[in-house]
């Protein structure tokens, strides 16, 4: 009986999910994965996120810097629960010892992947693509003509023969391994490259790109994205991504489109509930078939991120969070954290609104 | 005779007197509290007459407290907002922090005085120094490390170099070939920054003091010993170290405050306050206050602004209207009207409704009140119901 159960329950979600709450009047949404060949386990992750969507949000943190789970340590040790995800930054490809003897971090290293997915958490991977700078010696993801910025041109993607490309595809392979590494230990993977293209390009007239990938306008940048998405997914044979883009609010001229994107993300560091909630709408309004998440939040400059209660209760009803790291805190050089400190994640999770790793780890179990 | 003589030694003392150099006299010319909050938000005008008998040298030093872990300062330029000098223009600290003056900043001073700005920390006082209250002693002459852009390069400073530093003391780098985006970083022997302030600290052309106001630098680099170890790591990028001397303050401090600046009084904010203080609204335009959209963010359409202030009749007396306008964060008018709506003032407070646009801006994107010819006193939201 309760294997047919399970068959059933697995019929009924295939590669494709359904929102759980939808009024019945209204034809229920289809979430879709975009990679028809995704694997077993991101499909069942897939299934949970889609599952909870609307109803409860993923709790999520950033790696402090790059490969590691120092910011999921600090909610334990705030709350006594780890958050769902962690995701870890390939900023410092560069700096891995597998491809540069003088380096500080070890990418090929799986180890904190592997015992993080092994606990029960969901893994996230994002990239602060770094490349070198127009000064030779150091890297950075800064577009422009200073010394300690880079010209690196993302238009030469339609070039083969040039420099650029070639840097490309060297990264995106090394990058490639990495995540393949992962899928062959069966680890799905958010997977949010290229984030916040527009910049504030979109926002007012001056505006520009802050990251390289959107420094010469939309065009270039989806076919970066596209580029990417088929040397990671057609040539590499990666199945086990979930792509995240990320939009600016206001920027649908770089949305690379539904067959490679997955989840549409906001990154907000004037996360106050109202504006949040306004941006949501904007978001699930533009994007109805595909999942809405919270992929950056903290505490600006400006303002103090409102609690997870008063978010949700305004109606920002995103997949997941996921907070910044405070580096400073974590180097013991700082006593309060900057982003979410213990007061806000022992509000989140008390919220009942909020799903930790021991409650993933259930719901993962449910979708097999 | 005896009377002469009783005169000469008067008039000896007399001279004598006259002739001792005075001691240098470190008098304070700005007097806080003042609260330097987060996100570079709050400043405060050192104004130009503080200014007027200062000499290139002379030595500016903002005592406060509060400061967190990244607290940053910056000594501005009131036109251009740009630091007086590029390493003046943000930079962190522990304990007082200091800028020697430059020609060209006293320029800038007597002109326009000085904005003193950054965030998070709390400025209890400023204070003016001369040179000659510093003595400084030389304590390693190289031979000097250039330190290129890439960070690499370091110099090795021996533990006998600090034998005679003590609490409050500086250690003044002295530089040469100084590149746009000079660094500093002060290490320990095993490589770590003695300090979060000294973790790349901006470099000038007459290079860069740190003041040590805290132990743990100190033991840090007592560990080595004061033998030919090495005690103190010298890195960075964009300069070439020539010198490090120690900088030790010997003059007196005056507590004469009679022509001090006093910050404006700071108040506690009670519920439903959003501002209250003094905040002027000169005649060249230059007055605004910026609020976020944190404390709109459960407002209705029932609650209103009332903005309080007293006209000040000095900018009337040249002509200018007293008036105030209610903009969004972008300085767009929160009405939505493409023009500015400017509200005559009378004395009375203004009291402004909020209509759906309005409601939906300030919860956004919080507002700006800006002006001319009037000090504002207080921004209250209250509930009409």
């Amino acid at each position: 009986m309760k294997h047919l159960i399970s068959f059933l329950f697995l019929c009924f979600f295939t590669v494709s999910c359904v929102q759980a709450e939808t009024p019945e009047d209204v034809p229920p949404t289809v979430y879709n994965l975009c990679n028809e060949s995704a694997t077993q386990e991101t499909v069942q992750l897939w299934k949970a996120l889609c599952s909870e969507y609307g109803t409860r949000a993923l709790s999520g943190v950033v790696a402090n810097v790059d490969w590691n789970t120092r910011e999921a340590e600090n909610v334990f040790k705030w709350t006594g629960r780890y958050p769902a995800l962690n995701v870890f930054d390939f900023i410092n490809i560069h700096a891995s010892k597998d491809v540069n003897k003088q380096g500080w971090l070890d990418y090929s290293n799986l180890t904190p992947v592997t015992d993080w997915y092994n606990a029960g958490g969901i893994v996230g991977c994002m990239w602060h693509w770094q490349v070198p700078a127009n000064n030779g010696t150091n890297y950075t993801c800064s577009p422009g003509t200073q010394p300690g910025e880079t010209s690196f041109d993302p238009e030469k993607v339609n070039d083969p023969s040039s420099d650029e490309y070639k840097r490309m595809i060297h990264d995106i392979d090394q990058v490639a391994g990495y995540l393949k590494k992962m899928q062959k230990r069966g680890i799905p993977v958010i997977w949010r490259p290229l984030h916040e293209a527009a910049g504030n390009s979109t926002e007012f007239s001056g505006g520009g790109a802050w990251f390289w990938w959107g420094a010469k306008g939309p065009e270039a940048y989806k076919a970066l994205w596209r580029f990417m998405y088929d040397r990671m997914v057609n040539f590499h044979k990666l199945n086990n991504l979930i792509w995240v883009w990320n939009s600016q609010i206001n920027d649908p001229e770089w949305y690379p489109g539904d067959d490679v994107v997955d989840v549409v993300g906001r990154d907000n560091y004037y996360a106050l509930q109202y504006p949040l909630a306004k941006e949501f709408r904007y978001l699930q309004t533009t994007y109805p078939n595909k999942l809405i998440t919270l992929a950056e939040c903290g505490n600006g400059d400006e303002v103090e991120m409102s609690p997870w209660t008063k978010i949700w209760t305004e109606g920002g009803h995103w997949s997941w969070f996921m907070t910044w790291y405070d580096y400073n805190y974590n180097a013991g050089t700082s006593d309060e954290h900057q982003f979410a400190g213990e007061k806000w994640w022992k509000d989140a999770f008390d919220s009942g609104l909020v799903i930790d790793r021991e409650e993933m780890k259930k719901l993962l179990e449910v979708t097999k | 005779m005896r009377q002469y003589r009783y005169i000469i030694t008067v008039l000896l003392v007399l001279c004598s007197l006259f002739f001792v150099p005075a001691k240098a006299v470190e008098r304070t010319i700005l007097l806080g509290p003042k609260t330097i909050g987060k996100a570079w938000r709050d400043n405060i005008l050192i104004e130009p007459r503080h200014f007027a008998n200062a000499k290139a040298g002379d030595v500016l030093t903002v005592y406060n407290d509060r400061a967190k872990g990244m607290a940053q300062a910056a000594f501005q330029h009131p036109k251009t907002w740009q630091g007086v000098a590029p390493e003046y223009g943000c930079f962190g600290f522990a304990g007082p922090f200091r800028m020697t003056l430059s020609d060209s900043i006293l320029n800038i001073a007597r002109t326009h005085g000085i904005i003193l700005g950054g965030h998070d920390y709390r400025i209890l006082r400023v204070t003016l120094s001369e040179a000659a209250d510093y003595t400084e002693t030389i304590v390693w002459e190289g031979p000097a490390v250039t330190m290129k852009t890439d960070w690499s390069a370091s110099a090795e400073i021996p533990g006998r170099c600090f034998e005679s530093l003590q609490e409050g003391d500086g250690l003044r780098l002295h530089v040469s070939k100084v590149q746009e985006g000079a660094a500093a970083k002060l290490m320990d022997f095993t490589w770590n920054a003695l300090a979060p302030s000294v973790d790349g600290m901006p470099v000038g052309e007459d290079g860069v003091t740190w003041f040590i106001y805290d132990r743990a630098p100190l033991l840090k680099l007592q560990l080595a010993g004061y033998g030919a170890q090495t005690a103190m790591r010298v890195g960075g990028k964009g300069y070439r170290l020539e010198k490090i001397g120690i900088v030790r303050q010997t003059g007196e401090v005056s507590e004469d405050l009679t022509d001090v600046q006093r910050a404006p009084r700071e108040y506690v904010l009670q519920q439903g306050e959003l501002f209250r203080g003094e905040k002027v609204f000169p005649a060249d335009w230059s007055g605004n206050i910026s609020l976020t959209a944190a404390p709109f963010q459960n407002c209705t359409e029932n609650d209103v602004l009332v903005i309080s202030y007293t006209l000040d009749y000095e900018v009337q007396a040249a002509g200018v209207k007293a008036q105030l306008s209610i903009r969004n964060s972008r300085w767009q008018e929160i009405t939505g009207a493409k023009e500015p709506v400017w509200y005559p003032l009378d004395g009375t407070d203004v009291v402004y409704m909020f209509d759906p646009v309005a409601l939906d801006q300030v919860k956004t994107r919080g507002l700006i009140v800006t002006g001319v010819g009037f000090t504002l006193t207080k921004i209250e939201l209250i509930s009409a119901q």
